[in-house]
C-alpha cells in the first residue's frame, strides 16, 4: 500500500499534521476497505442498502464525489438508468413560485465553487431554477421555500442537472416533505424536538435556553437546508449529507442539538437574552469536528428516539408525513437492482432519448475526468467541465487505485 | 438575506469590542437596548439596509434570509450609550406567518421596506402593517416607512408622491434612500438614529431588559410626515 505525501492532503480533514506515518497508513487502508465495501455492496444483487448506509454514516462518508454520484441515488431509490427527462423551461412564468425562485436562486452565488467563472456559474444557476420549478410543477402537493435552493443546488453541483432532478423529488416527498407544506406548523413541529433533546442530556443548558427564551429559530436554516445555507466550505455540506440522506429523517434535528451542545460552555457564560443567545448560536462555527459531532448524533439518536422524547416532552401529536411515510420509504430501498442490471434494463427498452452514462473504470488522471463529468451528462458542456475541475479537486486520486 | 459567515462575525467582533472599551470605569450599568424590526417583502434590500447601518457599508453578496437575522450597534445619543437591535427578517410569507412571531415580542420600532422599483412590494405593504396588527404591536410603537433601492432612478415603479400619501395615511413617516449608494452613505445611518431619538425621548425610563410591560410608555402622537426627506 502506498502512503505518499499526496495522499496525506488528499485525505482532507481526518488526518492533521500530527498524524504519524502509521496513522496514516491505517487510515487510509481503512478508506480502501471502506471503497471495496461500498463497491461490493453496490454490485450485489438487490443492492446492499445498508452497507452504503453504514458507509455514508461512518467516519469520512462517502469520501468523494464519484462515490456520492453512485450511492446517493441508492440512498434514496434513484433509478439513475430511468430518469425523468430534462426539466423544460414551459413552466416558468405561469408558476406561482418562479419570482421568489428565481430571487433566491440569484442571490446564491456563494453556494457556488470560488473561482467558477460568470458564465458558467450562470448557466448552472439556470439549471437550479428549472429544476426547483419541475419539482415543483410535478408535485403540486409541494411548496417553495427559502432555502429549498440550497438544498437543490448540493445536488446539481455533486450528480448534475437530470439526477438532481429525480433525487430532489424523491426527497422532497419524504424527508423534506414536512417543510414543503403550504404553512411552516410542520416545519415548526420539526424544531420542537430540538429543546427535548437537550433537556435529556443536558438539562441546565435547557433551563438557561428556556429562560432566556430564544426559541429555536436560530435553527431554521440548519434544519431546512441541511446546513447548506450555514456551512461554507461545500466538503463539511458533502459530508453531512452523506450523513443525512442515510439516516432517519430527524436526523437533522439532533445534529443541530449536538451543536448546541458542543457550544454548551459559551451558551451558558452569554447574556441571558433572546438577542445574545439567539446570535450566539444562529453564527455557526466552521470548524465543527464534524465526525464526533455525527457520531454523537446518531448515539443520541439511538438512546432518545423521537417517539420517546415525542412522549417525555409532550410534543403535541402532529401527523407528518416525512415521518410517516419514512418506513415505506426505507422499504423501498431494500428492493433496488445493481446498475449493471439497470443498464441492461435501459438497453433492453431501447429507450434512446436517454443518456447511456458509459462504464466507468478509470485508469489515468484524464479516465478520473471522464468520471467526473460522468454524472453531469454530457449536456452540459462548460459548465460540466468546470463543475468538473471543482470535483476534481475535492476527489482524493487514491480511487485511481480502485475500480 | 444572510451575510457571508466571515464578514458577519469581523463585523460583530468589531461591535463587541466598541460596547466593552468604555466599561472599565464607569459602573457596571447595562446599556439600553431598543429593538427594531424589519420586515418587507422578499428582496426589497432588508439584509442590505440593516447592514449598512451595522456595518457602514453595503454587503457584497447577500442571500435570502431564512428566519430571522440578528445585528446591532452600539450608538451614543446624548452621551448615552444606546444598542440598537435589528432583526432582519426572511420575506417569504410563510416565515412570517408562523417563524417570525416570536420576534415581535416587545418590538420598540418597525421599520417596513419597500423597493422603489417593485411596485408589488409597495402593494404589498397593507398587508405587512395587518401582520403588525396582529402582533398587537400598540400604537405607541413608532413605524417608519423606507422605499429602498432609489440610486436605480430609471426604473423607479413607486412615486414619491404615491409613497408619501400611504405613509401620511398611516401616520408613518417616508424615507426614500439607497443601501447601496456611497453618496447616501449618513443616510441610512440617519434613518435608523431618527428611530432611536424617536425612541430615547419616548422612553425615559425604559431599562435594558427585560421589556415585558411597559408601564411608562409617553403616548406622543408624532405629527405626521414630520421626517420625509427624499435621496
Amino acid at each position: 500500500m502506498k502512503k505518499g505525501k499526496k495522499h496525506q492532503q488528499n485525505t482532507g480533514s481526518q488526518v492533521t499534521g500530527n498524524g504519524t506515518v502509521k496513522k496514516q497508513g491505517e487510515h487510509e487502508s481503512k478508506k480502501k476497505q471502506k471503497l471495496v465495501e461500498i463497491h461490493r455492496a453496490l454490485n450485489s444483487d438487490p443492492v446492499d442498502i445498508e452497507t452504503l448506509r453504514r458507509a455514508a454514516v461512518s467516519e469520512g462518508g462517502l469520501v468523494a464525489d464519484e462515490i456520492r454520484r453512485k450511492v446517493w441515488p441508492k440512498l434514496l431509490s434513484v433509478n439513475v438508468y430511468n430518469l425523468p427527462p430534462r426539466p423544460g423551461k414551459d413552466v416558468r412564468e405561469s408558476h406561482k413560485d418562479y419570482n421568489q425562485v428565481l430571487l433566491d436562486v440569484r442571490r446564491s452565488m456563494r453556494r457556488f465553487p470560488k473561482g467558477m467563472r460568470a458564465e458558467q456559474r450562470e448557466v448552472l444557476q439556470e439549471q437550479l431554477t428549472d429544476i426547483i420549478l419541475d419539482v415543483l410543477k410535478r408535485n403540486p402537493q409541494l411548496h417553495y421555500y427559502q432555502g429549498y435552493h440550497d438544498i437543490v443546488v448540493t445536488f446539481l453541483l455533486v450528480v448534475g442537472e437530470r439526477m438532481a432532478a429525480a433525487m430532489v423529488d424523491t426527497l422532497s416527498n419524504h424527508h423534506l416533505r414536512d417543510f414543503m407544506d403550504p404553512t411552516m406548523d410542520s416545519t415548526k413541529h420539526i424544531l420542537n424536538y430540538l429543546m427535548p433533546i437537550l433537556e435529556e442530556v443536558d438539562p441546565e443548558l435547557h433551563d438557561f435556553m428556556q429562560r432566556a427564551e430564544v426559541g429555536t429559530i436560530f435553527a431554521l436554516s440548519w434544519l431546512i437546508t441541511w446546513y447548506g445555507h450555514v456551512l461554507s466550505d461545500f466538503r463539511h455540506v458533502l459530508r453531512l449529507y452523506d450523513f443525512f440522506l442515510a439516516s432517519h429523517p430527524l436526523m437533522a434535528i439532533y445534529f443541530a442539538a449536538v451543536i448546541v451542545l458542543y457550544r454548551e460552555k459559551e451558551v451558558k457564560s452569554c447574556d441571558c437574552d433572546m438577542a445574545s443567545v439567539h446570535h450566539l448560536l444562529s453564527q455557526i462555527p466552521q470548524n465543527l469536528p464534524y465526525e464526533e459531532l455525527i457520531s454523537t448524533a446518531q448515539e443520541l439518536f439511538t438512546r432518545y428516539p423521537p417517539v420517546v422524547l415525542a412522549k417525555k416532552a409532550a410534543l403535541q401529536p402532529r401527523e407528518s408525513i416525512t415521518i410517516s411515510s419514512f418506513k415505506d420509504f426505507q422499504m423501498a430501498t431494500l428492493q433496488q437492482r445493481p446498475d449493471t442490471v439497470l443498464r441492461q434494463q435501459l438497453r433492453d427498452r431501447a429507450s434512446s432519448d436517454l443518456a447511456v452514462p458509459e462504464e466507468v473504470a478509470p485508469a489515468g488522471t484524464s479516465q478520473l475526468v471522464k468520471m467526473a463529468v460522468w454524472g453531469i451528462s454530457a449536456t452540459l458542456g462548460a459548465a460540466a467541465l468546470a463543475v468538473a475541475q471543482t470535483a476534481l479537486d475535492w476527489a482524493p486520486e487514491f480511487l485511481l487505485q480502485l475500480f | 438575506a444572510s451575510l457571508p459567515d466571515r464578514n458577519m462575525s469581523e463585523m460583530e467582533s468589531s461591535l463587541e469590542l466598541t460596547t466593552s472599551l468604555p466599561g472599565s470605569s464607569l459602573p457596571p450599568l447595562r446599556s439600553r437596548i431598543f429593538k427594531i424590526i424589519v420586515i418587507g417583502d422578499s428582496g426589497v434590500g432588508k439584509t442590505c439596509l440593516t447592514y449598512r447601518f451595522c456595518a457602514g457599508k453595503f454587503p457584497e453578496k447577500t442571500e435570502a434570509t431564512i428566519g430571522v437575522d440578528f445585528r446591532e450597534k452600539v450608538v451614543e445619543i446624548d452621551g448615552e450609550k444606546i444598542k440598537i437591535q435589528l432583526w432582519d427578517t426572511a420575506g417569504q410569507e410563510r416565515f412570517r406567518k408562523s417563524m417570525v412571531q416570536h420576534y415581535y415580542r416587545n418590538v420598540h420600532a418597525v421599520v417596513f421596506v419597500y423597493d422603489v422599483t417593485n411596485a408589488s412590494s409597495f402593494q404589498s405593504l397593507p398587508a405587512w402593517i395587518e401582520e403588525c396588527k396582529q402582533h398587537s404591536l400598540g400604537v405607541e410603537v413608532p413605524r417608519i416607512l423606507v422605499g429602498n433601492k432609489c440610486d436605480l432612478r430609471d426604473a423607479v415603479r413607486v412615486g414619491t408622491d404615491l409613497a408619501q400619501k400611504f405613509a401620511d395615511s398611516h401616520s408613518m413617516p417616508l424615507f426614500e434612500t439607497s443601501a447601496k449608494n456611497p453618496n447616501d452613505n449618513d443616510h441610512v445611518e440617519a434613518i435608523f438614529m431618527t428611530v432611536a431619538h424617536k425612541l430615547k425621548s419616548q422612553k425615559p425610563l425604559v431599562l435594558s431588559q427585560p421589556l415585558g410591560t411597559e408601564s411608562t410608555v409617553q403616548l406622543q402622537q408624532e405629527h405626521k410626515s414630520a421626517w420625509v426627506c427624499g435621496c
